[in-house]
């Protein structure tokens, strides 16, 4: 059984090889998509019934058992987290009548242990395997290099030279109480002081708390007693707006508020106005997007390739409109070469004084950007 | 029970609760209580509940406009008549009670076959394969346009864009969200459309599961059908 | 007629129509917006009309099925308002695809058209859901317009011209808004999407 990785920096035209090994298969294979909505098959409304869509009256391989799906039955996919569903698309794999399966950078997205168990069954008899990943060299697996191309380059000298974050401040989080309506607890008096100049990983398992305590602090959620202070003053994001975070997103689609990027910082400018909406003037955002790769500000958004779009996404941290640049997952799809450097360019950005928040499975970026660690577990938050 | 059979027998109670006068509307009532108790047994106290709720504010609404400004019924005023407020809050009763005659057997209805999954249920109904493969994929997009609201709403408010609270600048900014799921929507679909469907064949698995519909109603439909019809009969003669 | 990418394409309008409307459903807000899907629906297959036609019809009529089951009991009710504006945005409003899409916007072309569809859809609508929401209602669905129908009655006017007038008013408004955000989802959808609806080959796949 044949175990292909195609290798390359972004733009190689991976992806394509990898859909046409796929198809020219002339036999059903899988496909396990970039990003969670790829993943699974859009068809259904509960785990159950995908499951039941993929399974084979005669499955003749052991099932993968990463997930344990009982429990999720009656869950809708799309609510699982992105790692969910890709495991739940492995599972359906697992059970299929399909032999061969093409995974396109979709492990990213998994922790460090769900990786591991998901390499080692790809690696395993029985089907063919093709993948691409930015962060694994599995052992045995032939590589298909794809060669560079000088699409969506980016300029890292012009981009450090174009980006200006105002200096950062003080954040500190004090006796913070959050629970879901109708759902668990997730901080119980709950505090932390992050200083500007560094940059700060949160960590901690699914459900801990992560991406619950991005919206606190971007505004979108609102905790039941606690406050939140910048520099000592008192700050309500959730009831004044936010003007401190400035948030790119897992999914680059989903922070879009346009549909080319002139809409989306024209939008942003008006919203913001003061000192924020000067640091969006359209020279200087041409120019960072210039240096991102992206020839145009009128170019559709959703046209560009899935990898240019994110590299995108990171133009709004960048822009300097608010003081603290956050991430969530910002090298998903993203070659070596490319994590590399964003790495070193943030801890640039931390050194001059801005504050860098991120959530991340990459351990490699997250080692080359020096950081502390925020561990979010037991419902408290503490600096490691 | 079969849907098949609890859709025939909703269309025609529907009939008799809507034609019909008080006799008729009470025998329409009378047979959805039944249905309600016989099929759904305890839980059909969580669909009064809710049934309840959502006519409640239609209902007092309804007293408002009829009782409160107008003051008489349609037909004192078809017959030029000064009318009460009396005939205004009667012919408010009348139509409330219908619409939650109507109201209560879509959730009963819909309660009694809330076990099963998705899938299981429009297998089972007498449509053609088309009609429910349009019923699957809206249900499942539905799903993910509530996943890209929840997302895109805080990348709005982190954005500086929007707020949590009520304001005209929100409404105004609303529309932004809007834009933004279906951008997100459509460039799902599209990566469906184009990798994932035609590599696995999706589609195809998709006719095995939703193939196989009850073609004959069971005993206990005709019964409950024959009670509403007697119902209908009823009401029609009315 | 019914190719796969136009069955996403019903699916995803009619999901639209059921995640706008019942959001504004369940605000109470003082409009509809439970349309919009259908509109987009004809706008994307403009180029051809009776296949418009029946992707709206049945996109609209999905989500008055789904939102009745599920959502709001009412809607199932005016399931001839659907019929209408599927006709209306199949042969009316798709003439106005290309102008919504021309960059750089014509902006008084692109809003006189939205004006004009919105107007021509809001006075369909109201002609055709007066007798439901009259017989059916009493008059009062629960949106503001029943105020303008108790203020009609009171002054001696008969259910049925009360209720078609109110809606006369209304209509057109909620329509035009629907017609105007159809336009500008219709106006920022990739070209690609729009080609793999009508039928014209698409672009290769995105690269990593």
């Amino acid at each position: 059984m044949a175990r292909e990785v195609f290798a390359g920096p972004n733009f190689s035209g991976r992806s394509a090889a990898l859909l046409a090994r796929l198809r020219g298969l002339g036999r059903p294979a899988f496909f396990v998509g970039p990003y969670a909505e790829a993943a699974l098959s859009g068809l259904s409304t509960s785990v159950a019934d995908e499951l039941a869509l993929y399974r084979a009256p005669q499955s003749t391989r052991p099932a993968f058992a990463a997930l344990a799906t009982e429990p999720l039955l009656r869950r809708v996919p799309q609510s699982l987290s992105g790692g969910e569903q890709v495991l739940l698309a492995l599972r359906c794999f697992s059970q299929a009548a399909s032999t061969a399966i093409g995974v396109d950078t979709a492990l990213e997205q998994l922790d460090g242990d769900n990786r591991a168990a998901a390499l080692a069954y790809l690696s395993g008899g029985g089907f063919d395997a093709m993948l691409i990943d930015n962060r694994a060299e599995p052992e045995g697996w032939t590589v298909t290099a794809c060669a560079e191309s000088p699409a969506f380059a980016i300029d890292w000298d012009a981009l450090a030279a174009t980006v200006r974050i105002p200096p950062a401040q003080a954040i500190a989080i004090e006796a913070l109480d959050f629970a879901y309506r109708h759902g668990k607890t997730i901080f119980a008096n709950a505090g932390a002081v992050l200083t500007p100049g560094a940059a700060y990983r949160l960590f901690g398992a699914n459900g801990a708390g992560k991406t619950t305590l991005l919206k606190l602090l971007a505004g979108a959620l609102r905790p039941s007693r606690g406050r939140l202070l910048l520099d000592g003053a008192t700050c309500l994001p959730w009831r004044d707006g936010n003007r401190a975070f400035a948030l790119a997103t897992q999914n680059p689609d989903h922070q879009w508020c346009g549909a080319t990027l002139r809409e989306d910082i024209a939008r942003r400018r008006r919203a913001l106005g003061g000192a924020a909406a000067a640091a969006l003037d359209d020279g200087h955002v041409e120019a960072l997007a210039r240096a991102l790769g992206i020839a145009s500000p009128d170019q559709h958004l959703y046209e560009l390739p899935l990898a240019a779009r994110k590299r995108l996404s990171w133009l709004w941290p960048l822009a300097g409109a608010m003081p603290w640049i956050v991430f969530d997952e910002p090298t998903v799809g993203q070659d070596r070469a490319t994590r590399g450097r964003l790495a070193g360019l943030l801890a640039r950005l931390c050194a001059a004084g801005a504050g860098v928040l991120f959530v991340t499975h990459d351990d490699a970026f997250a080692a080359a950007l020096p950081h502390r660690v925020l561990r979010i577990e037991n419902r408290t938050i503490s600096l490691l | 029970m079969t849907p098949n059979g609890a859709a025939a027998f909703a269309l025609v109670a529907v009939l008799a609760a809507i034609l019909g006068d008080a006799v008729g509307l009470a025998a329409a009532g009378l047979i959805v209580a039944a249905f309600a108790a016989i099929e759904t047994g305890a839980r059909s106290w969580a669909a009064l509940r809710r049934a309840v709720l959502v006519m409640l504010p239609l209902a007092a609404f309804m007293l408002v406009i009829w009782a409160g400004i107008v003051g008489r019924s349609p037909s004192e005023i078809a017959a030029g008549v000064p009318g009460s407020r009396t005939a205004a809050l009667a012919y408010v009763a009348g139509v409330a009670a219908r619409l939650f005659v109507v109201v209560l057997l879509v959730q009963v209805v819909t309660l009694r076959f809330a076990e099963g999954t998705p899938f299981g249920l429009i297998r089972r109904l007498y449509l053609p394969l088309g009609a429910k493969r349009v019923v699957v994929v809206t249900l499942s997009l539905i799903e993910t346009l509530r996943q890209s609201i929840d997302r895109a709403h805080t990348a709005l408010i982190a954005g500086g864009i929007v707020t949590r609270t009520l304001s005209l600048r929100n409404a105004a900014n609303g529309w932004l969200l809007i834009q933004t799921v279906w951008l997100t929507a459509i460039t799902t679909v599209t990566a469906r459309l184009r990798d994932k469907w035609p590599v696995e064949s999706t589609l195809a698995l998709l006719d095995p599961a939703l193939d196989g519909a009850e073609r004959r109603l069971a005993v206990r439909d005709m019964v409950w059908i024959g009670l509403a019809l007697a119902a209908l009969v009823i009401a029609a003669a009315r | 007629m019914l190719t796969t990418p136009r069955l996403i394409a019903i699916a995803l309008c009619a999901a639209l129509n059921v995640a706008v409307g019942s959001a504004v459903y369940l605000v109470k807000l003082p409009v509809y917006l439970d349309s919009i899907g259908a509109i987009l629906c004809a706008l994307l297959l403009a180029s051809h009309r009776r296949v418009a036609f029946v992707c709206t019809l049945i996109s609209a009529l999905t989500s008055t099925l789904v939102t009745g089951v599920l959502i709001n009991p009412f809607l199932p009710w005016f399931v001839g308002t659907d019929l209408t504006i599927a006709l209306v945005s199949a042969f009316v409003t798709s003439r106005g695809a290309d102008t919504f899409r021309a960059r750089p916007m014509e902006p008084y072309r692109f809003g006189g058209l939205v004006l004009l569809y919105g107007i021509l859809t809001g006075i369909a609508a109201a002609i055709v859901s007066a007798p439901v929401v009259a017989f059916v209602f009493g008059g009062v669905t629960g949106s503001g317009t029943a105020l303008i129908v108790g203020v009609l009655l009171k002054s001696g006017e008969q259910l049925f011209r009360a209720t078609l007038t109110s809606g006369l008013v209304a209509d057109p408004i909620d329509k035009t808004l629907q017609v105007l955000i159809a336009a500008l989802l219709f106006r920022a959808t990739p070209s690609d999407f729009v080609a793999m609806v009508r039928g014209t080959p698409a672009r290769g796949a995105t690269g990593a």
